[in-house]
């Protein structure tokens, strides 16, 4: 009976070309433009953390004055990073930020590069599971007794290294010697969850190297530096003792009790620092001048999904209404058309369930036309932002999930749109277009 | 004379289909009034002056990864060089870029006396010598530039000097000059010498966006990355990379030289969210329109072919062309001004949720009454023609039995 | 087949003749079975104004193997009788019963499916569907039995063939004249091998010369024993039929009844 009604539907579909193009139209760009915009949506607001969301925690201290910032911000000053750093009681943890060095080797035919790197712990690796090709992250003592060691990407790897091991040779970052002591395989985690705040959807960093190191080398510092009160910053020296925030700081915790005991240390740590002249913004107890953030509160925090995005699947969602409203205006001017026929079927025999899904195939074969055609228009358009508006292939890219979404939303507008035409119609009393007309 | 009343009442007995067209309505008046809302207020974001001479500008970045490189000395080196490239009407270092969404904040105070004193609003905090108004394009409009022996390389110097925008100046100062005026950064104090007429910060977004400063602080030789700005007529623009690369390796190839856009690239990207909410809003629109205006069309001609007999009947009465034309435009007037009505009020709604959600502006009453002239036009245009061929049914279809 | 009903009259069906008394006159036959029999049937429209009986009291009884024409003025009731009759409407009191089957209040599912089991309906104005071709036409009411293709197919075939189409299976009904449309319906309504036909005003739309021939067709598929209940306005054709019903004033005046009583047995 099936193919019966797909049959009848065709037949009917291409009895009216204009209309039922019209129909497919309508749909289809409805569809095309919810699904652009929900894409954009679902790609900006995905956890890459996955179940480790709760697992990984970032730190954030109100270590500012009275009537400065009104947020917590999301960097931490050098000096609490290191005083977090020293906290014994916690197991992984990792400070982290961004700065830029030109890469070389002991091959000067190739050209040097300079990257972003990330200056970091070891405990980065773990914390965010960065998968290793060669080698491993440095060792423990590297993070309390600066070392210059490197962990480099599979593709840095193949540019100097032709990809092979090269864990124990040296790189040259601005000319110092580094030695190789891991190489990763492709990292590449989108948004980029472990530093979003400046280009959510920036590609991973290929360059680590420890954190220890900062204060000899005085790294650049390639982020956000914010600073509340006047800081003379002459020296390197100035920036490392300031109370300027620009380092992100990373930890584990596995249960409610560590959370628990982490909170308890950063409160009386706050305290402490009290008595020592910081965290000056006594309206804030020290309870409240600490935060600690898991992944979806630390995406949420930063803005990573844009509110020009949440506004645009708002309109595309009621755009798609309006599409489904006019569509179903014009299923049933065309089912309601079609009444004699119906009255026909219905005196030959037809039951109403068989009248009213032989319409409702009709209505979901529009649908699945509408819903191909509208995955078309999707792809046309994530391909345009992609290319006219320099928007991230990985945003632009049409998420694995929408293979299941569309047809969803297809299938559900059409059959929102077609259920009361179709009821109408299956209602047709038998008896009353059987005369002669 | 246009006879509402049987109108009405033929659409009222027939429910279903003006409702579906009344809700259409609603929902496109309440979708095309915050779109184009949103849409005209991007516009007019994009449309700023920015007081620089946007397409005569080129910057770019170098970074010395030499360590044995004296950045003070290879600062002043590259500066010459740059200034004496063919073409080249001058060029300057600049710790950051216009318009390009990253930069220096700061904020002075107006005593030294921390508990009294006035801070001003934050703004875009350039460094840079007595080249870069030049090379910026911006206009002085009162005081005077620094000069070359004025010119500072640290941030701890003395003799501070600076140059406010006018924005800022009027927000701070009022209608007082700010001339001559002492501000204060920490210790450290600011003498104001000039105000430039215009001279946007770097956040395109940020309230502050109209409020910067320009000190006299070449900065360039403070660290090993830095960005320079090099003005020169829009057609030798293109040509200049590559001498700039050539000039500058020639110097010293211990260095990466990158990111060279003219600042209307920049801004362009800097604004592309902006042209893309703007872009797909007018998309949506045209789209919208043109889908009610189709589906108007299609469910008219599905009317009229339904009621042919009527209107030949009509005609046969004594109905002329006119009469059916005006029929079939006067209900869809009747819809399309109780759904703009309606449509209208859920846009003010619908823009009140989205202002709270994402402090957006209030919509004005003006888009909704826009969108329903719009709208009326586009219902017109899509009703016109089924009706003129309505109007020509022949009267001889009330006798015949179709 | 004529001496078959002489025999009818008399057996012991008279013990239930009599038990019904106003059914007396009722032509029943011994071996032929009742295929409708509609008793006391009333049908009321409502509106806030009036009421308006179509049919009142009216009682009918029609066995297997008749050809029953019925006639009447318009607004007599005849399309009301007729809806009721094909299941196509309801009624407000009586009862009804179809080849020997109680169809008083059967749901509309139920009803939709004794229409495609047991009924076959002819119209006036042909009711082709336009979209499909004759065989598809044809096939309409066995496709909602959930016939298997391989009978559908050898069902629409012999039926075309019986109305003489058989090889315009693929022709669509625009391109056939009148006469030669209602010959397919009359094919779609035999397909079914229903129980019996419903013609209503079957040559309204037609020339007399195509009207003669549906006419004929109607009466040989009468002779192959299938019941067939015609409403029409020609006396003509009324005629033609085996017994005549006129329905006034939403009641029935059986002139087949008085025609027997006076001429005896034909």
């Amino acid at each position: 009976m099936f193919f019966y009604y797909c049959d009848l539907a065709w037949r009917s579909i291409r009895k009216t070309p204009m209309l039922s193009m019209l129909m497919v139209l309508a749909i289809s760009i409805g569809i095309g433009i919810t699904i652009t915009t929900l894409n954009v949506y679902k790609t900006m607001s995905y956890n890459p953390a996955g179940d480790r969301s709760e697992v990984i925690n970032s730190v954030q201290l109100w270590s500012q004055g009275l009537d400065t910032w009104d947020d917590f911000i999301s960097n931490i000053t050098y000096m609490d990073a290191m005083n977090l750093r020293n906290n014994t009681e916690l197991g992984l943890k990792a400070a982290t930020y961004r700065t830029g060095l030109a890469m070389q080797s002991d091959n000067l035919k190739i050209e040097p590069v300079l990257q972003g790197v990330r200056v970091t712990d070891r405990d980065f690796f773990r914390i965010f599971s960065v998968p290793f090709v060669y080698g491993s992250y440095w060792d423990a003592s590297v993070d309390l007794r600066p070392a210059y060691q490197v962990v480099i990407s599979q593709k840095l790897n193949l540019r100097f290294f032709e990809g092979k091991n090269s864990v124990g040779k040296t790189v040259f970052l601005d000319r110092k010697p580094y030695q190789i002591v891991g190489v990763i395989d492709d990292w590449n985690p989108q948004p980029k969850y472990y530093d979003p705040l400046n280009g959510a959807f920036n590609d991973a960093e290929e360059i680590f190297i420890p954190f220890s190191l900062t204060g000899q080398e005085e790294f650049d510092v390639w982020g956000n530096t914010s600073g509340w009160k006047f800081e003379p910053m002459l020296t390197y020296n100035d920036r490392l003792t300031s109370e300027k925030v620009w380092i992100q700081f990373w930890t584990e915790l596995n249960s409610e009790d560590e959370k628990q005991s982490l909170q308890g240390w950063l409160t009386r740590y706050v305290e402490q620092q009290r008595t020592i002249g910081r965290f000056t913004d006594t309206a804030k107890i020290p309870a409240e001048a600490v935060q600690i953030s898991d992944i979806d509160k630390w995406l949420e925090d930063n803005d990573v999904v844009p509110k020009d995005n949440k506004i645009l699947v708002g309109l595309s969602l009621l755009f798609l209404s309006v599409c489904l409203v006019n569509i179903l205006g014009l299923l049933l001017t065309k089912f309601l058309k079609r009444a004699p026929e119906v009255g026909v079927r219905r005196a030959i025999g037809a039951s109403r369930e068989q009248i009213f899904s032989q319409y409702m195939v009709e209505v979901g074969m529009i649908g699945f036309i509408g819903g191909v055609v509208g995955l078309l228009w999707a792809w046309g358009s994530l391909t345009a932002l992609h290319s006219y508006f320099a928007m991230e292939q990985s945003v632009t890219g049409l998420d694995a999930s929408m293979w299941i979404i569309t047809p969803l939303i297809a299938i559900s507008t059409a059959v929102l749109a077609g259920v009361y035409p179709a009821w109408v119609v299956c209602r047709t009393k038998p008896s009353v277009y059987l005369k002669a007309q | 004379m246009l006879h509402i009343k049987p109108i009405l009442s033929s659409l009222m007995r027939s429910k279903s289909a003006p409702i579906l067209l009344l809700l259409q309505i609603i929902l496109s008046v309440a979708i095309v009034a915050n779109a184009s809302f949103i849409i005209n207020e991007r516009l007019s974001l994009m449309q700023r002056e920015s007081g620089y001479a946007e397409d005569q500008i080129l910057t770019f970045s170098v970074y010395n990864f030499d360590p044995a490189i004296d950045n003070i000395k290879q600062n002043e080196v590259d500066q010459l060089i740059l200034r004496a490239l063919p073409n080249v009407i001058d060029a300057s270092y600049s710790n950051m870029l216009p318009l390009s969404g990253s930069g220096w904040m700061d904020r002075w105070v107006d005593s030294p006396n921390e508990d009294t004193a006035k801070s001003t609003p934050g703004f875009a905090f350039y460094l840079g010598n007595e080249h870069l108004l030049n090379v910026m394009g911006a206009k002085l409009i009162a005081g005077r530039n620094f000069s070359a022996d004025e010119i500072n390389t640290n941030l701890g110097d003395s003799g501070m000097l600076a140059l406010v925008s006018q924005p800022l100046a009027k927000a701070f100062w009022g209608d007082e000059s700010p001339l001559g005026k002492t501000m204060y950064q920490g210790d450290q104090t600011v003498t104001v010498v000039g105000v430039v007429d215009k001279l946007q910060g770097a956040w395109i977004d940020h309230e502050n966006f109209e409020y910067s400063v320009i000190q006299n602080i070449d900065f360039g030789g403070s660290s090993s990355n830095k960005t320079y700005m090099v003005r020169a007529l829009p057609e030798h623009i293109p040509a200049l990379e590559e001498a700039i690369r050539k000039a500058l390796n020639a110097e010293n190839p211990n260095r990466v030289l990158d990111n060279f856009q003219t600042l209307t690239e920049l801004k362009s990207l800097t604004y592309s969210n902006h042209r893309l909410m703007a872009t797909v809003l007018s998309i949506m629109v045209v789209l919208l329109l043109l889908i009610t205006a189709l589906g108007l069309t299609g469910m008219v001609m599905f009317n009229i072919q339904r009621r042919t007999k009527q209107i030949g009947t009509r005609r046969a009465l004594g109905a002329n062309k006119r009469d059916i034309i005006q029929y079939f435009m006067v209900e869809n007037y009747l819809i399309c001004i109780v759904g703009g009505v309606i449509g209208g009020m859920l846009a003010l709604v619908l823009g009140q949720q989205l202002m709270s959600l994402y402090s957006l502006p209030m919509v004005p009453m003006i888009y909704p009454i826009i969108s329903v002239i719009g709208l009326l036009i586009v219902t017109t245009l899509a009703v016109i023609v089924p009706a003129a061929k309505a109007a020509n049914i022949s009267p001889a279809m009330a006798t015949r039995s179709v | 087949m004529s001496t078959e009903f002489e025999l009818t009259v008399f057996t012991s069906t008279v013990l239930l003749l009599s038990a019904i008394n106003t059914e007396v006159l009722q032509p029943i036959k011994l071996r032929k079975a009742s295929m409708l029999s509609m008793k006391n049937i009333s049908k009321v429209f409502k509106t806030d104004l009036v009421e308006t009986h179509a049919l009142r009291d009216f009682n009918l009884e029609v066995q297997e193997g008749e050809f029953v024409a019925v006639t009447g003025p318009s607004g007599s009731g005849k399309t009301t009788f007729l809806n009721i009759a094909g299941l196509l409407e309801g009624f407000t009191s009586g009862e009804f019963s179809l080849d020997g089957v109680n169809v008083s209040n059967l749901s509309d599912n139920n009803s939709a499916k004794v229409r495609n089991e047991k009924i076959g309906f002819i119209f006036q104005g042909f009711n082709l569907i336009p979209d499909l071709n004759l065989a598809e036409n044809v096939e309409v009411p066995l496709r909602y039995r959930g016939m298997k293709a391989s009978e559908r197919k050898r069902r629409v075939e012999s039926a075309l063939e019986q109305v003489g189409l058989g090889a315009r299976m693929k022709h669509l009904p625009t391109q056939l004249s009148g006469g030669q449309q209602q010959r397919v319906a009359i094919a779609r309504a035999l397909a079914g091998e229903p129980r019996f036909l419903l013609a209503d005003e079957p040559t309204g739309n037609l020339d007399s010369l195509m009207a003669r021939q549906v006419m004929e067709l109607l009466e040989n598929i009468n002779q192959q024993g299938t019941t067939i209940i015609m409403v029409t306005h020609d006396p003509e054709l009324a005629r033609r039929a085996q017994r005549n019903i006129q329905i006034v004033d939403g009641q029935v005046c059986d002139f087949s009844m008085y025609q027997q009583a006076a001429t005896g047995t034909r």
